[in-house]
């Protein structure tokens, strides 16, 4: 056992080096998104907001109409109403979108990726973190650049959400070499100017920050539930399925104790 | 009722050895009393390898082996078939479990000298079949045909390539094409779930049956069949059923519970056992920003990587997995477990496993400087623990293990 | 070794197995849930429409539904009037021995009273019965007042899919959910379910 414990510290001390690369890019680490599945009307405003800005370009082509309406608890009627735009589109139908690839490619250099399992393989704090780091670029095609993704292809499709946002300077506390915040005399916090902050020019776009990131955090919400449908369901199974096995474990173990009475 | 079925079952039984094949590998079959939880791992693995087959056969059924098809299909189990999400999860997750278990189970055996006389049979079964499980999970996560299932063959079906004349062609024999097409996928697909998986279980059963020829070790390490009764069976040991059969049960139990909670609430285990690039379908045009091998390859990864050389690195990586075949030949010690080896056995194993374990984190991530220097000194060790064994094995000071359980 | 505490073995090993037993249909579900239609086979198999306009009286025409033959038939007036006749041949006339979705509507057994829809598929052993709707001799039946017959195993229907007696099919001709709106008949789906 002591050897179990001192191999545990071993391993535990040699795997204390950081990983390398921060995970949204110049931004730094991504910002902390926590979906909500359980939250259908949260869903159900995300799947609004990208039926509406984000398919006419993405398709979700692993994903059905039917499939959505159920789960998300949208009455298909209501569905096919608001938010399906093709006329021969059927509740069976792959969610496989209207935009011609090769055409695309011509348009953006890049056709537009299949977004059903984007929160898989970006994660969905990149998504969330990405969509609100658009800022002024002049130099760029569509005058946007991102910090999450560096001259990404994709205009700022939600700026008329958001406004406009730039890169640049503002007040921040100042830190001592150890670590505190520096403060003058009066105990005020001295501040010192720091560049490449985002600064949203207030009042240029339809929503308030706030407002803007709750848009935001309710399309990230529906992609992650996307990528993985299931994943609600998961989870309440799973207890059932631990607990069963807790139980049956403790009854063996009770057993098991019991044989051993015979050679102990 | 009852005189009719014992007339049945003693026809058959004339016939086909089933109370004898009973009663010596079970019901009389006898084990050590004493063992702890490492002993456990064996029947562990048994369990997972069911599991790999039965949900392996439901995931063949709509899996579809085309270039075309088959990221495609796995989503089409992921969201269309009635839990075929259970099924794949079940499979994934197996898959790592498998290695997990196999790797402690590996350890257990050099912690209490399991490959010593008169286990090295044992032992060889073993390794084969761990080298065969290497070869079955690379040829199963290639199925996917996600980007990392991509890249991941690239690497290594390059690694042909490193044998010399003969490399470069028998890279395009393996793949069946230029790239890694559907070509590779069909016949890695029948490899998959016919050809390995054929060899495994007869080698599952060459182990076993040799296992049970010579029985099983203790974690004193002492033969207990040097005291008898009068019938022959050993005084320290109790027949497999029931005892050590409701003892496999908890550890199944146990197991069972951490094998739930990592399927249903961390499938993907933070990307070790479902990479994220692997949510992208192949694109054999663009290379994913870092490629990192299935955690249960990283060590062997991170060795390739030390060596600055493309045939020597593939070289290294074979020896790593060659030389624990003949580790039975290199311990040349009087005593079989850890327990009562001198200090230099027990410094080397637990450098042995820090390295092993440290190399395996370093495949895992992108290389740096530091790194690839971390990864030399652990390669060093990793060898160092094996060629070094017959020298430190037989020079240290051992104390004497008890008589008896 | 002590005497073993038999009644508490018993119970731990019945609450073990019990336990353990009522696992086994839960952990058989996903494998046999596993092989029911795919939501993309569902799809596939959704309702199809059809016009009806354009058959002639007396003519036949096969939908393909989930991959199935469905007959759509309109009648001549001749031959819904001929319908009683054959009644003394008939096995199950009211078709009482299966599931019949629309019983006493139409004697057409459909929801229209001019085209029948039957599944075409020979309830005993699944061939697709022929269309004779001329009443004359046949080999089959010398007084044949037109039908369906099966080139199979020699089963005989009517014309709105009434099993004969005597012949090997045990019922009548399935009737698939079906509804008509003006001229378009929708096959897979009952009125009302969107």
């Amino acid at each position: 056992m002591r050897l179990v414990s001192l191999l545990l510290l071993i391993t535990f001390s040699s795997l204390g080096y950081a990983a390398g690369g921060a995970e949204c890019g110049d931004y730094g680490d991504c910002d902390e998104f926590d979906a909500r599945l359980l939250d259908n009307s949260s869903l159900q405003r995300g799947l609004n907001t990208f039926i509406n800005n984000c398919y006419g370009c993405h398709s979700l082509q692993y994903s059905r109409w039917g499939r959505v309406a159920k789960d998300l608890d949208i009455p298909e009627s209501i569905l096919f109403e608001k938010l399906v735009f093709d006329p021969n589109a059927k509740s069976g139908d792959l969610m496989k979108g209207s935009l011609d690839k090769k055409a695309s490619e011509e348009w953006f250099g890049v056709a537009p990726p299949d977004l059903t399992l984007v929160a898989r393989s970006r994660g969905s704090n990149w998504i969330y973190t990405y969509l609100r780091t658009y800022y002024e670029d002049g130099s760029k095609q569509y005058g946007v650049n991102n910090l999450v993704y560096p001259n990404t292809a994709m205009p700022n499709v939600l700026e008329y959400y958001q406004g406009k946002q730039i890169l640049g300077c503002k007040q921040v506390p100042s830190y001592a070499s150890n670590g505190g915040v520096r403060r003058d005399a009066d105990r005020n916090i001295i501040t010192e100017e720091e560049c490449g902050h985002l600064l949203l020019a207030e009042g240029s776009g339809k929503y308030t920050a706030a407002e803007f990131d709750t848009i935001i955090f309710d399309l990230t919400n529906f992609l992650t539930y996307v990528a993985e449908p299931v994943r609600a369901d998961r989870e309440r199974i799973g207890w059932f399925v631990i607990l069963f096995f807790v139980v049956f474990t403790a009854l063996s173990y009770l057993l098991f104790r019991e044989y051993q009475k015979d050679y102990h | 009722m009852s005189s009719m079925f014992l007339k049945v079952f003693d026809w058959v039984n004339h016939r086909l050895p089933i109370v004898n094949t009973f009663e010596r590998h079970l019901s009389k079959h006898p084990v050590p009393k004493k063992v702890n939880f490492w002993y456990l791992f064996g029947a562990l693995a048994s369990v997972v390898l069911i599991i790999q087959i039965v949900s392996g056969i439901w995931l063949m059924m709509p899996y579809e082996n085309t270039e075309e098809g088959a990221f495609a299909s796995v989503e089409f189990i992921m969201r269309d078939v009635d839990y075929g999400w259970v099924i794949r999860y079940m499979h994934t997750t197996g898959a790592s479990m498998f290695f997990a278990v196999v790797y402690l189970h590996m350890f257990r055996g050099l912690l209490y000298g399991s490959y010593q006389r008169p286990r090295e049979l044992v032992w060889i079964f073993g390794m084969t079949i761990y080298l065969v499980m290497m070869a079955e999970g690379f040829l199963g996560y290639v199925l996917p045909y996600g980007q990392m299932s991509y890249w991941g063959a690239q690497v290594i079906i390059s690694l042909f390539g490193a044998i010399p004349y003969i490399g470069e062609s028998l890279e395009v024999w393996v793949r069946g094409d230029y790239y890694i097409s559907g070509a590779t996928i069909s016949r890695f697909f029948a490899l998959h779930v016919v050809a390995l998986p054929l060899i495994l279980i007869a080698l599952v059963f060459m182990h076993l049956v040799a296992l049970h020829e010579v029985g099983a070790g203790n974690p004193e390490g002492i033969d207990i069949e040097k005291h008898v009764d009068e019938d022959g069976v050993p005084l320290d040991s109790v027949p497999f059923f029931p005892y050590k059969v409701l003892n496999a049960l908890v550890g199944i139990g146990v197991f069972m519970i951490v094998f739930s909670i990592i399927m249903f609430f961390f499938p993907e285990m933070g990307g070790y056992f479902l990479e994220k690039a692997n949510f992208e379908e192949a694109n054999p045009l663009s290379t994913p920003e870092h490629i990192a091998p299935v955690w249960y390859y990283s060590p062997y990864y991170a060795m390739l990587r030390a060596v600055p050389d493309k045939l020597g690195g593939l070289i290294v990586m074979a020896g790593a997995i060659a030389i624990l075949f003949v580790v039975p030949w290199l311990d040349r010690s009087k005593v079989a477990s850890i327990r009562y080896k001198g200090i230099f056995s027990k410094i080397a194993l637990v450098l042995f496993a820090t390295s092993f374990i440290t190399l395996g984190y370093l495949g895992t991530v992108p290389v740096t400087e530091s790194r690839k220097l971390m990864s030399v000194i652990g390669t060093v060790i990793y060898f160092g623990f094996f060629f070094l064994m017959p020298f430190y094995t037989s020079l240290e000071k051992t104390s004497v293990p008890p008589e008896r359980l | 070794m002590s005497n073993p505490n038999t009644t508490r073995r018993k119970v731990l090993i019945g609450m073990t197995a019990a336990v353990g037993a009522a696992g086994i249909p839960f952990a058989a579900t996903p494998f046999i849930s596993a092989w029911n239609p795919s939501a993309k086979a569902k799809a596939l198999g959704a309702a199809v429409k059809v016009d009806v306009s354009k058959i002639q009286p007396g003519q036949k025409i096969q939908v393909s539904w989930r991959k199935q033959p469905v007959f759509v038939i309109r009648h001549t007036a001749k031959s819904l009037e001929s319908l009683g006749q054959v009644v003394a041949k008939l096995d199950d006339p009211e078709s009482l021995n299966i599931e019949e979705p629309y019983r006493g509507i139409n004697n057409t057994r459909s929801k229209s009273n001019e085209f029948s829809v039957l599944a075409g598929v020979c309830t005993h052993l699944g061939c697709s019965p022929k269309y004779y709707p001329e009443m004359e001799s046949k080999p089959w039946d010398s007084s044949w007042s037109g039908g369906f017959f099966c080139p199979c195993h020699g089963s005989m229907f009517d014309l709105v899919g009434r099993v004969y007696k005597g012949v090997p099919a045990p019922t009548n001709l399935k009737v698939p959910p079906h509804f008509f709106e003006g001229t378009i008949l929708t096959i897979g789906e009952d009125e009302g379910v969107a």
